[in-house]
């Protein structure tokens, strides 16, 4: 491997602070607000011009899973504060509260047939259809008014490490190469950019069946009629069917979502998946890129050929950031694993709990996942914290618990730990779990009794849906 | 309660950087000086590298939205448009990706036909005053679909043999002494280097030649297009017919409407988008001016104007929808994945154009682009194009670089006027094949040998007129 010699140089800093979060994505918006509302000065950095990474420039504007099979919602906090202020603006869709948990087969059907999102195991579920658009503008106003620092349009690239501590972050922009320092540094770059500097280990091996093995170019396409397009699905199932065929045969996407969005009837999203090698790579992320576009454009001509309904349609918009599902997993404190996707007794430290629901059977055997602080602490250093999928879990906890609504809740744990380290003037490592708790229930985290036995047992109807669900 | 500015710096140690390519010519940034340099290099022969910071070609025609090629004819509708930019026009017609006034329509003063173009969407690039006459005449300017373009650039620089890297921030030159000869640059795969005998800055802010240590201008006066940036939005479920009708029936009533909204913060203005089936799409070129000239490289207020610039998106479309009638179902379809920045760092060359170079119509013995003059009145009218020399792209005091892009070396006065597209495109193209000339023979640059590079221009269908 041939190297070039880059010469010793001296970096401007330009900001000295608490906290630091690197990436603006669902973790870095929980990081960054959950910081700075308990009153650390914080530094938001994020590489494009807009926060909310793929739920916004992803296109991925769902937020799934936030009720379990009972109903309750599990994630709150910042999650929730989201979705009310896009419905104070009528920019978002859901199930209507009182059918959450619904076994009820005419509403499970209405929901299942509005969205593939809103029903898991015979069951209404709470997840959340929001706006791209005004999501960014909304998420500018949420850390705005925490008092974050941000800094869009700037690539955090390397942590500053002292010895095993690291003491703050480089990052490039316009205004060329500068550094932040700060007390403490949250890694929510989705792919923990800041890890291998730091010298932290990680994993990841994906196995290539698993969902998460998949990048995606999400695009919308506009100009649907979509009553006609529904119409003809409807009344002609073999001919939709074949034509599905076929359009697989030349290289597109059959499959579509309708938007549900107010005044969005006419819209229609494209989701897929493109095998890779690995979703940290700068050739295979160009390669993805090249022929996502390719299979984009075929997609887009056949529908418009060949689907009644798609005559006039147009793409709108192919999504501004590639869709990364996984890649570097830390190896933190605590690791969760296969087995803790089968045990029902929560960690003393769990911080956030997550509805488990798309494993079949195994989820009404374990519908609650907990997760526990030291997943989001690094082994061999200190002073830094991951808030995003780069949690430290092994590819199946993996494949199921890295969305949207779980990473704002490592990231609303991951600020507030951070917070109250430093008011204690301790170690993020040594923060008062049950402070770090009592202030997380605080910010409307529901948490567990973590002191009670648990002694479950599946006693509802039995399952009826056969088909596994994946995610998207 | 907000992080402490800091006046102190940090010692980072020297270290040894993966270099992952080795090339002729690196090309960094995959906008229009970009796309033009990459392609003419590697149709050149050179191995050629084109690293770019989104995950798409394009720059502002595509990320930012600003989809449109203006002023591809004279005043007289003389076609002015050569090279790449007719290439890649052509490409995207064929596939329904480009508008633009029909051939037998452009020069024409017909008042009938002129409005039908001024009010036809984005008029304002379709139609300019001839300041002989004093009527206003039909141009050739182009709306592209900046979809399609994506992907049409991707198959163009990979045709014609193009390493490219995409999702890649190139941030500084690898120098030694005098002569650049590689960048480094940060991506997923973290930070690497490339090595090339020419190196080519299209960053469109002169990222690469500030590392170089090269001379640059960035003075612009502030009433320039050139010192504002842009956030332009697309608004979609517009009722044009009943938006028109209301504006033919109550022009005072919609003109206070405007005036209101422009105090309430929003944008008072748009356009009708102008492609196949986009008859229900408003576009909004949002300006937000630059406290400071330098603000579009500087981060800091970057964020501010991107934050504030989304708000004001936001202040309009929420107005529009509730007060003005064709708007009452809209949505914001997208904001620009890119921000508009329209003028950057400008590098001291060879040779700097200036607005003198009017006066004098020459025809520079290195001349590589002549462009349509039309946005400067009595001097467009009576010089109706300009030549560019090749020296505006070769920085005075760095070796191993050109300059493709807005970057080029120029007055304000000029820059504001062909800082655009096309003209980014064929400065590219002049810097790509030149590179390639320059890495073949082992020379620098600035040595290259003019009559060589035009008539290696003529035989790409660069168009010369008036060249020796």
């Amino acid at each position: 491997m041939k190297t070039i010699k880059e010469s010793a140089r001296e970096t401007k800093v330009c900001r000295e602070a608490d906290v630091v979060v690197v990436g603006g994505g669902p973790g870095g918006i929980g990081a960054a607000v959950s910081a700075a509302r308990n009153g650390a000065d914080t530094v938001l950095i994020e590489r494009y011009g807009h926060l909310g990474g793929m739920g916004t420039g992803g296109l991925v504007t769902i937020i799934p899973l936030l009720t379990d099979i009972f109903g309750k919602q599990q994630i709150v906090g910042i999650t929730q504060e989201w979705i009310d202020r896009l419905d104070a603006r009528e920019a978002v869709d859901y199930p209507k509260k009182e059918h959450w948990g619904s076994l009820d087969k005419e509403l499970v059907r209405y929901y299942f047939e509005r969205s593939f999102f809103y029903t898991r195991l015979d069951r209404v579920i709470y997840a959340a259809i929001i706006d791209a658009e005004i999501s960014k503008v909304i998420l500018n106003d949420m850390v705005e008014e925490a008092g974050v620092k941000t800094y869009l349009h700037s690539w955090g690239t390397e942590p500053i490490m002292g010895g095993s501590e690291c003491k703050g972050v480089i990052f490039e922009s316009k205004s060329g190469r500068q550094a932040v320092l700060g007390k403490v540094v949250i890694d929510a770059t989705g792919d923990g950019d800041l890890l291998p500097y730091a010298g932290i280990e990680f994993k990841d091996n994906i196995p290539p069946n698993f969902r998460i093995a998949n990048l995606a170019l999400c695009f919308w396409v506009d100009g649907v009629d979509i009553e006609k397009a529904d119409d003809f699905r409807k009344n002609n199932p073999e001919k939709f069917g074949e034509l599905a065929r076929k359009c697989v045969e030349v290289g597109g996407f059959p499959g579509y979502f309708r938007s549900l969005l107010k005044n969005q009837e006419s819209i229609v999203w494209c989701h897929n998946r493109y095998p890779n090698k690995s979703q940290i790579d700068v050739e295979e992320l160009t390669r993805v890129e090249f022929e996502g576009r390719k299979k984009m454009m075929i997609t887009y001509d056949f529908w418009k050929k060949n689907l009644p309904g798609f005559e006039k349609s147009f793409i709108v918009l192919s999504c501004p950031q590639l869709g990364t599902r996984s890649s570097r997993r830390m190896i933190g404190e605590y690791k969760l694993t296969q087995k803790d996707l089968a045990d029902n007794q929560p960690f003393e430290d769990t911080i956030a709990i997550f509805p488990d629901l798309d494993r079949g059977q195994e989820s009404l055997d374990h519908p609650l996942m907990y997760i526990p602080y030291r997943s989001l602490l690094p082994k061999n250093v200190d002073n830094l914290l991951v808030a995003c999928r780069a949690f430290s879990s092994d590819e199946h906890v993996q494949e199921w618990f890295n969305l949207i609504p779980h990473c704002i809740a490592f990231g609303e744990a991951a600020g507030a730990a951070s917070a109250l380290a430093l008011q204690a003037g301790v170690s993020p490592k040594k923060v008062d779990i049950k402070a770090l708790q009592k202030q997380l229930a605080k910010q409307g985290v529901p948490l567990p009794d973590v002191t009670k036995k648990v002694d479950y047992k599946y006693d509802g109807p039995p399952l009826v849906s056969t088909s596994m669900f994946s995610l998207d | 309660m907000s992080a402490k500015t800091s006046v102190k710096t940090i010692t980072e140690p020297a270290r040894q950087i993966k270099v992952c390519r080795e090339a002729d010519v690196v090309v960094v940034g995959g906008g229009p000086g970009g796309i033009g340099s990459a392609i003419a290099a590697a149709r050149s022969g050179a191995k050629t590298v084109l690293i770019e910071r989104y995950g798409h070609l394009g720059g502002m025609a595509s990320g930012g939205l600003v989809n449109i090629i203006p002023n591809l004819s004279d005043i007289s509708g003389k076609q002015r448009i050569y090279g790449l930019t007719l290439e890649l026009l052509n490409r995207l017609d064929k596939r329904g990706g480009a508008s633009y006034p029909e051939k037998k329509d452009r020069g024409t003063a017909d008042r009938k036909v002129v409005d039908y173009y001024l009010d036809a969407n984005l008029g304002w690039f379709y139609v300019r005053q001839d300041y002989n006459t004093g009527k206003e005449r039909v141009l050739y300017s182009a709306v592209v679909d900046p979809e399609i373009l994506k992907d049409e650039l991707n198959n163009m620089v990979l045709e014609a043999g193009v390493d490219l890297l995409l999702h890649s921030w190139g941030t500084r030159p690898i120098m030694e002494g005098n002569t650049a000869g590689g960048v480094f640059f940060e991506s997923k795969s973290g930070r690497q280097a490339l090595l090339g005998k020419v190196i080519i800055d299209a960053t469109g802010d002169g990222d690469i030649f500030v590392g170089a240590g090269a001379e640059y201008d960035n003075e612009c006066d502030n009433k320039r297009r050139t010192a504002w940036l842009a956030l332009v939005f697309w608004m979609a479920n517009v009722n044009i017919r009943k938006l028109d009708k209301f504006k033919a029936e109550q022009p005072e009533k919609f003109k206070e409407l405007m005036q209101e909204l422009a105090k309430l913060d929003g944008y008072p203005y748009f356009f009708k988008g102008i492609l196949k089936n986009q008859e229900n799409v408003i576009w909004y070129h949002c300006m937000q001016p630059q406290p400071q000239r330098t603000d579009a490289m500087d981060v800091e207020q970057l964020t501010k104007i991107d934050i504030r610039a989304r708000k004001r998106a936001l202040i309009t479309y929420e107005f529009m929808k509730k007060h003005v009638p064709g708007f009452e179902k809209c949505f914001i379809m997208l904001t620009a994945p890119q921000l508009g920045t329209q003028g950057g760092r400008r590098i001291t060359g060879e040779y700097t154009i200036s607005e003198k170079d009017f006066e004098t119509d020459e025809v520079f013995e290195d001349t590589i682009a002549v462009l349509a003059n039309n946005d400067y009145h009595e001097i467009s009218a009576k010089h109706p194009t300009l030549c560019i020399p090749y020296r505006c792209l070769v920085p005075k005091s760095v070796d191993g670089l050109l300059v493709a892009g807005r970057a080029f070396s120029s007055a304000d006065t000029i820059n504001e006027s062909f800082n655009i597209i096309p003209h980014c495109i064929a400065y590219g193209q002049a810097a790509g094949t030149a590179a390639a000339m320059a890495a073949k023979a082992g020379i620098q640059p600035r040595k290259v040998d003019y009559k060589a590079l035009q008539e290696n221009l003529l035989k790409q269908g660069v168009g010369l007129p008036g060249v020796k």
